[in-house]
């Protein structure tokens, strides 16, 4: 089996005459382990290794890939791609981006995850479980209790000198737990990423599922009005998608944006500041390059509420000349697509308040611990939603009676307006984070 | 793909602990997919996969490991991983492996792999510019073509073994219209398990026509209304919405981890009379349908709804023999890297009696719904929240003022009890549905429905 290293110059060396060739690999294991009703639920183990090129000839891009191949399918994998580059159409902007130096990010790769066993991962899942499911008599069963660890490597290079390589190690304990009264039934949900299980502290989550899914047990459908809303990190959270796909450069030339023309401009309330930074060692998306091979850093999207600008890869940036440099976000979901634009570790930067401090600023409002149907419900190009929610009524600066069966609905653009208080709480989720934030008023529909 | 012989001992290594079955699951997969944007070909993919997962199971305890090396070292690596789930020492039997035959549900009548990429680009030019010429107000056009070849071999234990190929092909439009400040984006994108012959059916030019047709109507909309109210959801949309709020509780592993608002509810009236329901993998061409599901079972129709009362649950092998009953053939993976769960195939509201017309002229006041933009449901308490794309204002029982910005929330039962209308018409929707982060190709369907009573949430009055 060839190394990354070995399979991504084999396919550089396949280049001809001026084409440009850029070869990603990829390699990772991981292992899943999920308990219910104290047994093992499932485990899962998995390995793979795949490798993608990119061919550009007279401006014409062509990609294929191939899941673990030998050198000489490296070779072929190229050739395909440069057939593919034949059929497509010609830009300008297509290129692929000389190599610049970047520090390595070591701490990113946790040498003692290994030294945790199989067998140390099921009883870990299994604890998790009971742990899960004995904290509050109305919590005596899991939807999902489960426990996982990856170990990935990338190696990208070039015939324009890129040649980089990197390692790491991320681990994770999730839980959706089931609250049960009456006839009632009620879920909870909580997450905890790390660099390794041997770090991960799984308690807390367990707690916090059980103590979000009991706090929705009696839970009404509330009159439809409009108030203050405060968006706690998981609610808030669901919303950096849509403003991801509109800070994409690649959205904002192609006339997809709702930010397109907005740069220099006041958008958000001076309490939203927005930011993209790979290097920030407790993000999750922390990586010392990007899916080109250029190195990862930090941009300000939003600071104060004035957008500064967008998240660019190298096409993105060829494209929209006036000297723009990529900002290291090339990404890509794997070796089987070509990169475009994406976010590294993306978050709303945190303020200076508590959250109950926000709480008491939203007297009569509502708490939204989660929405639904983002992906459906909220429109990146023209920048409206409306969602679904649950959460819990505010009053005299504590919460209240739960609330589900409701929707919130606004824009993206007076969503940011109404920033009203941003917390000192930020949290990531997988690879964006947020603080809990409070819109100063939000139309909520039930009866 | 692989030999019988190192198939049985692959299995055989994967029953070091025995368990209930051991499976192995091998898969090649060549795609491309070709994205026409900003009236450039952008993009042209082809791709290679293969690879093996080996399953182990005993009572709904599974292991599960996969690699996409097919030799025999890795092959049987992955079988004393998969097995070390297990508890016990006593190794299982392997019957002997026999062929099973289907009746050819997803067969091909022209390969998309014989035909020129040249030809495959040509029908996405057409996409964009149909588009551009339906209206001057489309800024923007997405073209995506797609098709492969799945070829999967399932072998287990008990001596089963199927050989079967699934070949998929899907054109997609993505249009975007503007008129001053105002932005709306349009969408289609037919689907099914065939060949290139699907497109004879469902020509590019339509797909464009209809993408920026929806896009270019938004573009008059005013803000949906909130609030509790009749909703009239158009012929193609339920299915999407039954899939959602009613199919999802209905798999049976949110049943057996008591996740499921129809726990215990078989033989009762869970939907107004007026519904009857299905899953459905034996529709030839269907964009879910299958001979056999992704664990070798029989593909079947089963009855979810009879005249409201719901008849039964759909099945994996783990559940089903949990439960004491027979497999529904609704185990699928989106790939050898994923263990089979429990997922729908085309799931349909089946037509009614009345008058589409008609069921919109006896509404004096709503929301006509034509385009939803997919939802979400959490099983255990049957909330469900769908985006609503095209939707429209019912006043005095026509169809009016495009509204945008709605969506439609909801508790599975009671929305599906409030059903007071059933039209005569039908229509398909296909999609890509999420579940335990694998997606699944899904097809939808249903009449024209009006729901009596359902919040829509908006930002009007």
């Amino acid at each position: 089996m060839p190394e990354l290293g070995e399979l991504v110059h084999a396919a550089v060396a396949a280049a001809e005459g001026d084409e440009q060739v850029e070869a990603y690999a990829e390699e990772g294991r991981q292992t899943e382990v999920s308990a219910l009703r104290a047994e093992v639920e499932g485990m899962t183990f998995a390995e793979s290794r795949g490798l993608g090129v990119r061919v550009i000839r007279d401006g014409r891009l062509g990609y294929a890939w191939a899941a673990d191949p030998t050198l000489d399918e490296a070779q072929e994998t190229v050739w395909r791609a440069r057939d593919n580059a034949a059929l497509a159409e010609p830009d300008e902007h297509n290129g692929l981006p000389d190599a610049q130096p970047f520090a390595p990010m070591p701490e990113i790769f946790r040498e003692d995850s290994a030294s945790v066993s199989a067998d140390d991962k099921v009883r870990m899942a299994l604890d998790l479980e009971r742990y899960a499911v004995t904290r509050d008599p109305r919590v005596t069963k899991v939807d999902l209790a489960q426990v996982g660890d990856a170990v990935s490597r990338v190696a990208i290079a070039s015939t324009t000198g890129v040649d980089v390589e990197y390692a790491r190690t991320d681990a994770w304990a999730v839980v959706v737990t089931l609250a049960v009264e009456g006839d009632e039934t009620q879920t909870g949900f909580s997450f905890s990423i790390t660099r390794g299980l041997d770090v991960l502290s799984w308690e807390p989550v367990a707690e916090e599922a059980v103590d979000r899914a009991v706090a929705m047990l009696g839970a009404s459908k509330p009159p439809t009005t409009k108030v203050p809303v405060v968006l706690d990190p998981f609610a808030a959270s669901s919303f950096l998608g849509v403003l991801a796909s509109a800070v994409n450069a690649e959205n904002v030339l192609k006339g997809r944006s709702l930010f397109a023309d907005m740069v220099g401009q006041q958008v958000g309330s001076a309490a939203f500041t927005l930011v993209d930074d790979g290097r920030r060692l407790d993000g999750p998306g922390a990586c010392p390059f990007d899916s080109e091979g250029l190195p990862s850093g930090r941009t300000e999207l939003f600071t104060g509420g004035m957008l500064n600008g967008f998240l660019h890869d190298t096409y993105t940036a060829r494209r929209s000349g006036a000297g723009q440099p990529s900002t290291g976000n090339a990404k890509r979901g794997g070796y089987r697509s070509t990169p475009g634009v994406g976010t590294s570790n993306f978050f709303v930067d945190a303020g200076e308040v508590t959250f109950d401090e926000l709480l008491a600023k939203a007297d009569g409002g509502v708490l939204v611990r989660e929405v639904s149907g983002v992906h459906s419900g909220a429109n990146p190009i023209s920048g409206e939603f409306s969602v679904g929610a649950t959460g819990l009524r505010i009053s005299g600066g504590a919460t209240g009676e739960p609330l589900r069966e409701m929707t919130i609905a606004s824009t993206i653009p007076e969503m940011l307006k109404g920033v009203a208080g941003v917390g000192s709480d930020l949290r990531f989720f997988s690879s964006v984070g947020t603080p809990s934030i409070l819109i100063g008023e939000m139309t909520l529909a039930g009866v | 793909m692989l030999d019988r012989e190192l198939v049985a001992e692959i299995l055989a290594a994967a029953r070091r602990k025995g368990g209930d079955f051991a499976e192995v699951f091998v898969e090649e997969r060549s795609s491309t997919s070709i994205r026409l944007d900003d009236a450039k070909v952008e993009e042209l993919t082809t791709g290679l996969d293969r690879g093996a997962g080996v399953r182990v199971a005993h009572g709904t305890t599974y292991g599960y490991a996969y690699s996409n090396r097919l030799d025999r070292d890795a092959l049987l690596e992955a079988a004393a991983a998969a097995s070390a789930a297990l508890r016990g020492d006593a190794p299982g039997p392997v019957v002997d492996l026999t062929d099973r035959f289907g009746p050819g549900t997803n067969r091909a009548e022209r390969a998309a792999g014989s035909l020129p990429a040249a030809e495959k680009v040509a029908w996405l030019r057409e996409v964009d510019e149909v588009a551009r010429v339906t209206s001057p107000e489309v800024i923007q056009v997405t073209g995506i073509y797609f098709d492969s070849l799945q070829r999967r071999l399932i072998a287990a234990s008990d001596g089963r073994w199927i050989d079967e190929e699934r070949p998929r092909i899907r054109l997609v439009a993505q249009v975007v219209a503007k008129r001053g400040d105002v932005i709306q984006t349009g969408w289609d994108g037919p689907a099914a398990c065939a060949g290139i012959e699907f497109l004879d059916a469902h020509p590019p030019r339509v797909t464009a026509e209809r993408a920026a047709k929806r896009a270019v109507a938004m573009l008059d909309s005013i803000p949906a209304p909130a609030g509790e109210m009749p909703v009239v959801v158009a012929n193609g949309c339920g299915g999407v919405l039954f899939h959602e709020a009613v199919g999802h509780p209905l798999e049976a592993d949110a049943v057996d981890k008591e996740a499921s608002v129809y726990r215990g509810r078989v033989g009762e009236r869970c939907a107004s009379e007026l519904i009857d329901g299905v899953d459905d993998a034996t529709i030839a061409n269907g964009w879910g349908s299958y001979d056999f599901d992704d664990e070798g079972e029989p593909s079947q129709r089963t009855e979810l709804f009879r005249e409201g009362v719901l008849q039964g649950f759909l099945q994996d092998r783990l559940r089903a023999a949990k439960m004491g009953v027979q497999p529904t053939g609704n185990g699928r993976r989106e790939s050898y890297a994923h263990p089979p769960i429990v997922r729908m195939t085309n799931t349909n509201i089946l037509p009614g009696k009345e008058d589409p017309d008609e069921v919109i002229r006896s509404t004096p006041k709503g929301v006509y719904v034509r385009g939803l933009g997919g939802g979400q449901v959490n099983p255990a308490t049957g909330d469900f929240v769908f985006g609503v794309s095209e939707g429209y204002l019912i006043e005095n029982g026509e169809v009016t003022t495009p509204v945008r910005g709605a969506n439609l929330i909801g508790r599975a039962i009671e929305v599906m009890s409030a059903v007071d209308a059933v039209g005569s018409d039908f229509e398909t929707w296909e999609g890509v549905c999420g579940k335990d982060g694998q997606g699944a190709p899904v097809g939808s369907g249903s009449p024209t429905l009006r729901i009596s009573r359902i919040t829509v949430g908006g930002t009007g009055a």
